[in-house]
């Protein structure tokens, strides 16, 4: 890259960053400005469409004392107790597949990936009618359970499991270790980059879950935030106020972790098959 | 150590995972496809269910819109995350955090996003206004039937593009810079550079990218529910919302099962495809 160029490029990547992030920072400014000034401003386009002239905490305060709290508890419950559980389901059985020289573990590994090989929302219908014969519809268990086993956190975990030295199990096993201290107490301390970018799969694919949960807790009490903003922006009489501040604090959660952990995302996303 | 005792130690590690492998894809699968070969009011397996929605109008509608929405999006996605990535891949201040932005709008949940984009895309909107001060004439977007399957290709760009361009950022980081200092030497100009090195040793990012985006654009579902229900006039009628419409709108759960069994058929092409693609790329 010349000095020439790097200017120009420099304006273009800055461009680019900011046509993708107008739309949130719109969020923003809305959650954070009276609801009877969010559409006043908007056309014609002056320095108020892009800076409220008044900042306030109303709708954020707002959202707190109204129902949006309890799906944004959910959310958060639900979510937490996912990346928990998905991670001791997945680790287990990464290391399994990685470690434990056993008949059929390839025929295993190869029927575990072209399972999951199928989109979860594509049998999102079917497994519906499953799990309320089940009775798990309106349930903590029957929103949790689809995001506790993925294919690519037990694939990621898979493939960082089978780089850590044999030696070091063998020594385990002189110190008289059984196969899970090998597991609790070698494999899971030395695999925490791998464990962060497993977490975080699990918690987006929980986070953003719409169409499970859409169906399987349609009651006020278990409803999650990502449906219960759809389903209040589709009343008759919406406080755009409060679906601001609801867009802007379900949204705010996973753009921090991603900011923070974005090293750890990037890594899981190129060994999940952008490279080799 | 004997076989069976590490067999019986392996069974306990996976039970939980392999139960949920079980219940999560291949029972919901199974049960798809069983009942999508049982008629309403017959008892036998036929392929009637089948034969039933490949003559309706509705899913005949929806399989050409989402082949349409797949054709025009995947291709328009690919080749902005491409550009993108060419253009991000650089080193400097201010670079890492602008990638950084890019990529947030995925971790948005799709309802959030639809719902913003939403209230956008009204008439008295955001996207008005900027049009107005353009100059331009102010659009229907996701009220008129020409408008709304390209206002959804917007939202649903607006919130991948950024996702697919970190795949292909990493495979521009790989490729060896003595490559291109070859082809320097040669006498090659930018283009011829971008032509004979950087597309050819993306090929394996591009591949996946292709069929996981197309895979991930099958299953759009959340801004067509909350935004156009399907319409106006089926014009946005893409598969998931259709499947949703059958099983829960106008209750006929066969053929909800039968276009569950298209669709999942068709992804896995699509999948079975992408291998068959890098591992023929390997042999070369």
């Amino acid at each position: 890259m010349n000095e020439h160029s790097s200017a120009l490029r420099y304006a273009a990547i800055i461009l680019a960053a900011l046509v993708f992030f107008m739309p949130l920072w719109w969020v923003a400014i809305s959650a954070l400005r009276p609801a009877d000034e969010i559409f006043r401003y908007i056309s014609p386009l002056s320095l108020q469409s892009f800076w409220p002239e008044h900042w306030t905490l109303t709708n954020i305060v707002g959202l707190w004392e109204g129902s949006f709290r309890r799906a944004i508890l959910n959310s958060l419950f639900v979510s937490a107790v996912t990346v928990i559980v998905g991670l001791a389901i997945c680790s287990m059985a990464a290391f399994a597949l990685a470690v434990i020289d056993f008949p059929l573990r390839n025929a295993v590994f190869m029927t575990m990936v072209v399972s999951f090989l199928i989109p979860f929302d594509a049998i999102a219908v079917p497994l519906f009618g499953i799990m309320r014969d089940l009775r798990l519809q309106n349930t903590y268990t029957g929103l949790i359970l689809p995001g506790i086993g993925n294919g690519l956190a037990v694939f990621l975990l898979r493939q960082f499991f089978l780089g850590i030295p044999k030696e070091l199990r063998e020594a385990g096993f002189v110190d008289g270790m059984g196969w899970f201290g090998i597991y609790w107490r070698i494999y899971l301390p030395l695999s925490g980059p791998a464990m962060i970018s497993a977490a975080l799969i699990l918690f987006v694919f929980q986070w953003q879950a719409y169409l499970w949960p859409l169906l399987i807790a349609p009651a006020p009490q278990f409803k999650v935030a990502a449906v219960a903003i759809a389903q209040f922006s589709g009343q008759y009489d919406v406080n755009f106020g409060l679906i601001f501040a609801a867009a802007l604090f379900i949204s705010v959660i996973p753009m921090v972790i991603l900011t923070i952990l974005q090293r750890f995302y990037s890594a899981s996303v190129a060994s999940s098959g952008g490279k080799e | 150590m004997s076989r069976t005792t590490r067999l019986l130690v392996a069974f306990c590690f996976l039970l939980p995972a392999v139960l949920c492998v079980f219940l999560l894809r291949l029972w919901p699968a199974g049960l798809a496809l069983r009942n999508s070969l049982i008629a309403p009011g017959d008892g036998g397996y036929s392929l009637e269910n089948y034969r039933y929605i490949f003559t309706d109008p509705d899913f005949l509608n929806s399989l050409k819109v989402t082949l349409v929405y797949s054709v025009i999006v995947n291709p328009l996605q690919i080749g902005i995350a491409l550009a993108l990535a060419l253009l991000v891949n650089a080193k400097g201040p201010l670079i890492g955090f602008s990638r950084t932005l890019i990529l947030l709008p995925v971790a948005i949940p799709q309802s959030v996003s639809a719902v913003v984009w939403g209230v956008a895309l009204r008439p008295d909107g955001q996207i008005n206004a900027i049009l107005v001060a353009l100059g331009i004439e102010p659009q229907r977007f996701l009220t008129s039937p020409n408008q709304a399957l390209m206002s959804i290709m917007l939202i649903v760009s607006w919130i991948g593009v950024g996702y697919w361009m970190t795949f292909i950022l990493a495979g521009l980081q790989d490729i060896p810079k003595a490559l291109y200092e070859a082809v320097v030497i040669d006498g090659a100009n930018r283009w011829q550079q971008f032509w004979y090195v950087t597309l050819p040793q993306l090929r394996r990012p591009l591949t996946f990218v292709l069929v996981a985006d197309t895979v991930a654009n099958f299953l759009v579902f959340a801004p067509v529910q909350i935004l156009t229900a399907g319409g106006p006039e089926g014009s946005t009628n893409l598969i998931m919302n259709d499947i949703y419409t059958k099983a829960f709108v106008i209750s006929d759960p066969e053929s909800a099962a039968a276009t569950t069994i298209v669709l999942v058929s068709a992804v896995l092409i699509v999948v079975t495809l992408q291998f068959h693609l890098m591992s023929r790329g390997e042999d070369r």
